[in-house]
Order: structure tokens, then C-alpha cells, then sequence
């Protein structure tokens, strides 16, 4: 799976660059979130600007990613299309994460805390 | 682009020719007559999507309120006929075709029947579809778009054989692909239980699989060609994610597998008139059905609408039985979850959008459905319907503090070793309409189905008597009457049945009863034809053609027939009696494929036709037949014919009844029973013109309260039905194999017949025997089914639309 990664200050912003997060590349999505985590980024906003469909599994990746941070920083995520909000919305995930339009006020949110 | 179509003969010709070249890709020099059947649907199918995008268009401009009527059957049939006559062009059409030399009568005979339903509940989806069209209402159909309809019958050795009926075969020259409008549904999974951004709980639904919905769209227009609405039937297909994985591990069988699997959800109509207990795919269908409709109706309200305020005010949808009735959870599951409206705002919502249609009082077609089944296959759903039971017990609680026993009985929960759902509870609670289908039946709901809720919320409830279209069963059906009806009162009745009560006067003018009885005998004719053609037996189209056509079932006691022309061959053979008129019996239906007493009726049937057709000693005084594969367009040839229409349910077993109004408004004489809207049928035409028999709803009902009906003490009493009962002990009619009709004997004298054959019995005897009478006298004869026809106004199913127009759907 292609991510691409930009250091805006103390907040880093993942872009998953393929149009999809399924089974196939779930457990890469995961694993690279939990590099990035144990090697201390706390701060993490998720651009899901290029990504046009997410199935259970990477929804469930998304979840574990927040999990692993055990609740110390946050995992911010911006840009969703229609189709993958509506998946959040499916799931209730949107009343987990915190979900901006832009990644500018994703990165602005994360840098106030 | 935007160019009017052309409707003149030369218009029409043109656009034929241009299908049959562009669209099928044909030489026109070597076209065969059959080729044109296609291109000539699709000239028609361009008239139909001209007016629907019209439509469309009219509804956006007029923000008008939408119905939308969600059904897992649509029992079509054939619609080029329809179409060509609700778009006022058949003619046109006919001359057109004639002067490429063809026939559009014959061309018609190319259409396959649109097998998707079992019976009466899906034939009544499709009136209502015609009917709103015609009344300018904007009601939608929402189904699901099976492979396999129902299945194609065949009669081998006498025994009903089941042979799949895959449609289409072909592209369907109606239907209209909306890949664009697809959407996902989710199933399976697991609730995950966290805490949200507020600290509140928060369910989490994850692990789901997901199938797409693909809609397909079938015009739907209206008498007179202004309104064209659509019916959308839903195609489950694989997503393409689904097998993503697998395809990348190279397992590509395994991929194909999945797929399959997913596309199983439309593969198959269920070909039972009763509850499938357990099948998890059917409740997958169900499903599938209700989260594509759902979905479909709040995306096109949020195209005009950027609140749900106006919803409800907006938007109906109405559940033919309660197979929808997952629709309640939908709705609310997307309220409340996906746009996070309060629950109480949802319910509100939910409640004030969703109406209820009960089409049983039969405990075994009562869907009911396993909990853990349903927390397998949609767990956040069985969450919201534990969140309504909780709710809805409360209220029963505060109104009726102490009584466990009525919290018991209105539970959504039914408890037991397996606990299960009852989803016609579900219906009525998240419903603020709760409608049966004929008075009687409506009545049994409030006092015997479900009293605790008519208690609870007693203006909930009412009654919308089924109705039929006239222009499928009459002005389609029935060419010849149709157009004998135009040429004396005018054509008004096509679209207001009432009128057909300026044909009271001539049921008395002589001239006017031959012109009846000739249409009425050529439509005989035109039935001898096909009974020779499926059967291969002759029959005298000078008889009186007795039919019972309709799903066959215990309850529709198509034995009591049986049992009445037993008694009548043993008449004629053992007494040496000559019946006063000849009849030919004439049986039609289906059976459920797992309903083994009811393939034993129609082998039965076929067993008494061989012996009896086969007998010297009745000759033409009696023919039975059984004609195979009763589908729509069977019935439009069968029931023109008929002079006397049984219907003959045991008392308090059918609901309404649809058949009992199609014959009826051809000119045929009822038999029937104070059954569904047979009640009505004989408050409406009269007393005089109906032969009324059996025993009251009260007498069944005060017999199976007493158990003082003993099956035995009336073979004892009686006879004459001592003397019939003993044929299927005594294998009178299955000389060469023994036993095979003792399950009769058994079912009625040993197992305590349950549907009160033997008490109707005699009576029904009796009542035959005055139809003979009647029959002899043609002229009387002819001025009840006159009657009969003049009187059948309120049976439009135009009728009907309006009473849920006006008192459910608020749209009129």
C-alpha cells in the first residue's frame, strides 16, 4: 500500500495514496500506522482524500490504530468522500474519530492539543 | 434531441424498423415474423420512458409527496398488452404492424409472463402499481429482481412437477439498468461496544460483508398515458472488494465462490405462501430488500429536502405483509446512527412514514424469526428492535400497570426455547396505519390477531378491501366484453368502475343477455383451445365451465370441489342419475413445492379426470381438467370463461380474495363461502346473485371452542358422504396403486378435519344444485351475471388506492 507522510510541527499527516482499504491491504495499513506509532507519533491526522472505498476490515484498521495509541494523543481524520463518510456514518465511527473537511483544520486541531 | 415521438402508423412502423436494425442489429430483408416482438417492445418502452422522465420531472416541480409500496412480490405478468393500452396506442400499434404484414395479437403471445410472486399478495402489488399510475399518484414499487420467478409447473403422470422459470431469459425489454444508483448493504458482523467522543455509549457495527443492490426499473404507466411511474426491483450483486483478497491470493475459485454466494440474494423467489422458518437467506432477502429501498427513498428526499423535518410529510411507505417489516429498523437505524437524529425525533419519523398491510390470520404464515439469527446476520438491527420492545412495554406498563400476562402477549419478543421476533408486532408498533384487506378480515385482526394492539392504539386501525384493475381484468382481459360494455354505456368505466352500473338496465334486455352470453361463449371457446392445447382433452365450450383457479391449499378446499363432483359422478354411475345440466370442472394453481398434501390434490384432480373423462357412462354430462402453469396470462384466458367461480375457503381462512372479484366482474357467478370479500361481493351484487353457503365464522369458531365437531358422526349420519369418503378408502379412483388417496379418509375422518369439509358439505350440495337450476334458465342466468358485472364498481383496486391515498398516505 502507497502512504504518503508530511511533518506539519508535532503533527504528522498520513495520506493513503491507493482508492481502496480492504482485506488486501488492511494489515499493511496497520502495521505501517503502528511503526509510525511506536516510533512516537502521538499526533496523527489521516487523509483519507484519495480513497474511495473502505470495507470492514480497513474500517476495523482504523479503529485498532486508534486503539494503539492507547489514549494518548489522537488520530484525526480528514477529506473523507461521501462514500467512505457514509461508511463511518454506517458504523458510528464518526462518533469516535474526529472527522474535518480539510486537512489544514485537521492539522490545526491536533496542534492545539 | 428533445423531439416528441412520433405515434402516427408511419411513426411508429419507422421506429420498429429502426430497432429491429440498430437495437438488435438485424437485417430487415431477413427478418423473421418473431424478430419483431423486441424491436416492438422497445418502440413502446421509448413512449414509456418519454413520459416517465416527465414525470419525474412534474413531481421534482410540484415537490409532490411520494409513496413508495415495498413488496417481495410483484406478481406482473405480461406487460406489452398493459402498456399498449394504458398508452391509449394499440391501435396505432396494430395498424403499424399490419402493414409490415404482421398480427400484434400473435407478437403478444411472445411475452413471458414476470413470474415474481406466488399469488394473490404479489398480484394486488402489481393493481396497486396500475392504479396509482392511473390516479396520478406518486407511488413507486420497491422489489427485488429474482432470476428464477416462480416456477414454471408441469403435470407428469399427474403429479405436479416444479421446472425453474428463469427470467429473463433474455434482456427484458422493459426494465432499465440504474448501475449508477447502486448501493451497499451490510450484513453480518459484530457490535463492538465503545465510548464516543462524549463519553456516551456507542455502539460500533464492524466485521459486516457487504452486497450491492443494483436497481433495475420497470414504467409503470397510468390509464390514459400522462403518469409513468416505475417499479424498482433490486439485483444483489458481489461487491468488488469483496474478493479483493482472495483474488489476490490467487484463490480464484474461491473469489467465484464468494461471488456467487453474494448474487444467491435475487437468485430465487420463494415459492412459499407460508412463513420459510429459519432460512436464513430469505431473511437476508428481506433484508436486502428493505436496506436498498430505505436507502433510495432518504437519498432522493435529501435531493430536494437539507433536514428531516418535512419526512414524513414527504415521504410513505407502505409494507405488504410484514416481510418489509425490517423497514421499521432500517429507518430507524439510519435516523438514529447514520444522521443522529434523537430516538425520539426518529420514531416520530419512523411511525409517522411507515404503514402496515396484514394479509394472514394463518399462525404458520406469521413471520416470526429466531433472535439468533438475526444477531448473526444483522446485529445492530436486533438491537434497535430490543430498544422498541423496551419502549414499547413501558408504555404498556404505564397504561396497564400490573398486567404481565398482556406484556407477555405484546412483546416484540416472543420467549421459548428459541426466542424468536414477531415481526407483525414490529409492523404495527412502528406504524401509525394497520390496515387488513377485506371488512371481515380487518375486523378478526382488532378482535382475534392482535387485540392487545388494537386496545393500545385503537386509531391505528382500519380496513382498505383489496381491489382489482380494470384494465388488466376487464379492458385487457377481456376484449370482447370490454368492448361490448363501451359500445352500450361508454368508456368511462375504464377509469371509474362504478359506471359499470349503467349496465343495470340492460340485464333485463334480451338483446343485450345473447350479446353477453356470445361473448361469454366465445370466450369459452377461446379456453377449449387452450385446455386441448395443455391437455389434450376435449371439452364442450356448451357446458357450464365450474373453475377453481387459485394457489392450492388445504384452506382453499379445493377437496370440498373435489368431494361435490365425486358425489355427482356416483349420481350418475351408481344411481343412474342424469345431472340437470353438464359441467366441465375446471381446476388451476400451484402448490407449494413442500406442500405435500396440496401436490397430492392436484395428482388427485388429474386421477378423478382420468377415470371420469374416460367413462362412457357420463359422456359429456362431466369433464374434469387440470390446466397446468396458472400464471397471469393463464388467467386472463381463464377467467373471461368462467360461468361459476368457486370460492370456497372455510370461514375466517382468507383474507380477502382477489380471484373471487376477477370473475366476477367477467360475468361469472360466484359459489362461495362468508369468507374475505366475498362478503362483500354479496352485499354489493345482491343476495339474489350469488349462492351463498357454509357455515358462519362464528359456527367454525364456536365448534373449535367446543370440540364438538366429530368428522366421523357425519359419515355415520350422513350417506351421502359416507358414500364418498369410502372412494378414497376403497381407491375408486387409483385402481392400479392402492392407498394412494387414503391420506383423504385420514385427513378428514382421522386427523379432525381441520377446514370443516364434511358440515359445508351438504349445503354445498344444495347450493350446486340451485347453480343447475339457474343454468337451465339462461335468460336468469344471464341477468346475474349481468348483475354481477354492473355491480362491481367498488372492486377497483382505483377504489382502493384512494382509501390508502386519502386515509394512510395522505396524498389525495
Amino acid at each position: 500500500m502507497r502512504i504518503d507522510q508530511i511533518k506539519t510541527g508535532a503533527v504528522l499527516v498520513v495520506k493513503p495514496m491507493d482508492k481502496r482499504i480492504d482485506a488486501s491491504s488492511a494489515t499493511a495499513f496497520k502495521a505501517k500506522i503502528a511503526d509510525l506509532i511506536q516510533g512516537g507519533e502521538k499526533r496523527i491526522v489521516l487523509n483519507l482524500s484519495e480513497v474511495d472505498f473502505i470495507d470492514s476490515t480497513g474500517l476495523g484498521a482504523i479503529v485498532s490504530s486508534l486503539k494503539a495509541m492507547g489514549g494518548e494523543g489522537d488520530l484525526v481524520i480528514c477529506n473523507p468522500r461521501e462514500t467512505v463518510m457514509s461508511l463511518f456514518r454506517l458504523t458510528r465511527m464518526n462518533r469516535v474519530f474526529q472527522i474535518l473537511p480539510s486537512e489544514e483544520e485537521a492539522v490545526a486541531s491536533l496542534s492545539k492539543t | 434531441m428533445d423531439q416528441p415521438l412520433n405515434n402516427t402508423k408511419t411513426g411508429l412502423a419507422t421506429s420498429i424498423l429502426w430497432h429491429l436494425k440498430y437495437s438488435l442489429g438485424k437485417d430487415i430483408a431477413k427478418a423473421t415474423k418473431r424478430d419483431y416482438f423486441e424491436p416492438l417492445c422497445m418502440t413502446v418502452r421509448d413512449h414509456l420512458i418519454a413520459g416517465m422522465i416527465e414525470t419525474e420531472r412534474r413531481y421534482v416541480q410540484e415537490d409532490r409527496k411520494r409513496v413508495y409500496y415495498l413488496s417481495m412480490e410483484f406478481l406482473i405478468g405480461r406487460s406489452l398488452g398493459n402498456n399498449l393500452l394504458n398508452l391509449q396506442l394499440y391501435e396505432a400499434f396494430q395498424d403499424a404492424l399490419a402493414e409490415q404484414g404482421l398480427d400484434i395479437e400473435e407478437l403478444r403471445e411472445e411475452e413471458r409472463d414476470a413470474p415474481l410472486g406466488n399469488g394473490g399478495l404479489g398480484r394486488l402489488a402489481a393493481c396497486f402499481l396500475d392504479s396509482m399510475a392511473t390516479l396520478g399518484i406518486a407511488g413507486f414499487g420497491y422489489g427485488l429482481h429474482y432470476e428464477y420467478g416462480l416456477f414454471k409447473q408441469e403435470i407428469e403422470d399427474g403429479y405436479q412437477k416444479e421446472k425453474p422459470d428463469f427470467w429473463p431469459s433474455r434482456q427484458d425489454p422493459w426494465e432499465i439498468e440504474r448501475a449508477d444508483e447502486a448501493c451497499v448493504v451490510p450484513l453480518y458482523g459484530r457490535i463492538e461496544h465503545g465510548i464516543d467522543r462524549q463519553g456516551l455509549y456507542n455502539p460500533m457495527w464492524l466485521d459486516w460483508q457487504v452486497i450491492v443492490g443494483v436497481p433495475y426499473d420497470m414504467p409503470i404507466v397510468g390509464y390514459g398515458g400522462t403518469t409513468v411511474n416505475y417499479l424498482r426491483l433490486y439485483a444483489a450483486r458481489a461487491s468488488s472488494e469483496f474478493s479483493t483478497e482472495i483474488f489476490n491470493d490467487g484463490d480464484y475459485f474461491r473469489a467465484v465462490e464468494e461471488k456467487i454466494a453474494a448474487e444467491t440474494v435475487s437468485k430465487v423467489l420463494y415459492p412459499a405462501d407460508t412463513f420459510a422458518a429459519g432460512r436464513e437467506l430469505r431473511l437476508i432477502q428481506e433484508y436486502f430488500l428493505v436496506a436498498c429501498a430505505v436507502r433510495d427513498v432518504v437519498r432522493r428526499y435529501l435531493r430536494t429536502h437539507t433536514t428531516f423535518d418535512a419526512f414524513s410529510e414527504k415521504t410513505a411507505m407502505q409494507m405488504n405483509d410484514t416481510h418489509p417489516a425490517l423497514t421499521v429498523v432500517e429507518l430507524m437505524r439510519l435516523f438514529v446512527d447514520e444522521y443522529e437524529l434523537p430516538w425520539e425525533r426518529a420514531w416520530e419519523l419512523t411511525v409517522g412514514t411507515l404503514g402496515y398491510t396484514n394479509h394472514t390470520l394463518l399462525s404458520e404464515a406469521l413471520e416470526k424469526w429466531p433472535v439468533s439469527l438475526l444477531e448473526k446476520v444483522l446485529p445492530r438491527h436486533l438491537q434497535i428492535i430490543y430498544e422498541i420492545n423496551r419502549r414499547l412495554l413501558e408504555e404498556v406498563k404505564h397504561r396497564w400497570p400490573g398486567d404481565l400476562d398482556r406484556m407477555r402477549r405484546m412483546s416484540l419478543i416472543e420467549e421459548g426455547p428459541e426466542k424468536k421476533v414477531r415481526m407483525a408486532h414490529l409492523a404495527i408498533t412502528g406504524s401509525h396505519a394497520v390496515n387488513g384487506v377485506s371488512a371481515l378480515h380487518s375486523e378478526l385482526i382488532k378482535k382475534a390477531l392482535v387485540p392487545d394492539f388494537h386496545e393500545l392504539w385503537p386509531e391505528r386501525f382500519s380496513n382498505k378491501t383489496n381491489g382489482i384493475t380494470p384494465r388488466r381484468w376487464l379492458l385487457k382481459a377481456n376484449p370482447l366484453l370490454a368492448g361490448l360494455i363501451t359500445r352500450t354505456i361508454g368508456a368511462d368505466w375504464i377509469t371509474d368502475l362504478d359506471c359499470l352500473r349503467g349496465l343495470e338496465p340492460y340485464a333485463v334486455d334480451p338483446v343485450f343477455q345473447q350479446e353477453f352470453m356470445d361473448v361469454k361463449k366465445k370466450n369459452k371457446e377461446t379456453l377449449r383451445e387452450v385446455v386441448f392445447a395443455t391437455t389434450g382433452i376435449v371439452i364442450d365450450a356448451d357446458t357450464l365451465f365450474d373453475v377453481q383457479a387459485k394457489r392450492i391449499h388445504e384452506y382453499k378446499r379445493q377437496l370440498l370441489k373435489i368431494l361435490y363432483i365425486i358425489h355427482e359422478y356416483l349420481l350418475m354411475t351408481e344411481d343412474g342419475l342424469t345431472p340437470l345440466i353438464p359441467r366441465t370442472h375446471i381446476f388451476a394453481g400451484k402448490a407449494a413445492p413442500g406442500y405435500w398434501q396440496a401436490k397430492q390434490i392436484i395428482k388427485l384432480i388429474n386421477s378423478l379426470g382420468d377415470v371420469i373423462n374416460n367413462d362412457r357412462r357420463v359422456g359429456n354430462m362431466m369433464k374434469v381438467v387440470f390446466i397446468p402453469d396458472y400464471r397471469v396470462s393463464l388467467a386472463e384466458k381463464i377467467i373471461p370463461a368462467a360461468d361459476l367461480s368457486e370460492q370456497i375457503s372455510t370461514a375466517g381462512t382468507e383474507a380477502s380474495g382477489t380471484g373471487n372479484m376477477k370473475f366476477s366482474l367477467n360475468g361469472a357467478l360466484t359459489i362461495g363461502t362468508l369468507d374475505g370479500a366475498n362478503i362483500e361481493i354479496m352485499e354489493e351484487v345482491g343476495e339474489e346473485n350469488i349462492h351463498i353457503f357454509g357455515l358462519k365464522i362464528a359456527e367454525v369458531e364456536k365448534y373449535k371452542q367446543s370440540g364438538s365437531y366429530d368428522p366421523w358422526e357425519w359419515y355415520h349420519h350422513h350417506d351421502v358422504i359416507g358414500r364418498v369418503m369410502d372412494t378414497f378408502r376403497d381407491d375408486r379412483f387409483s385402481p392400479r396403486e392402492p392407498g394412494l388417496f387414503r391420506w383423504v379418509f385420514d385427513r378428514i375422518l382421522n386427523e379432525g378435519d381441520y377446514y370443516f369439509h364434511l358440515p359445508d358439505f351438504l349445503h354445498y350440495i344444495e347450493s350446486q344444485g340451485q347453480v343447475d337450476r339457474d343454468y337451465q334458465d339462461q335468460s336468469l342466468w344471464a341477468r346475474k351475471a349481468i348483475l354481477n358485472v354492473a355491480r362491481m364498481g367498488k372492486f377497483s383496486s382505483d377504489r382502493t388506492i384512494r382509501e390508502y391515498g386519502r386515509d394512510i398516505w395522505g396524498v389525495i
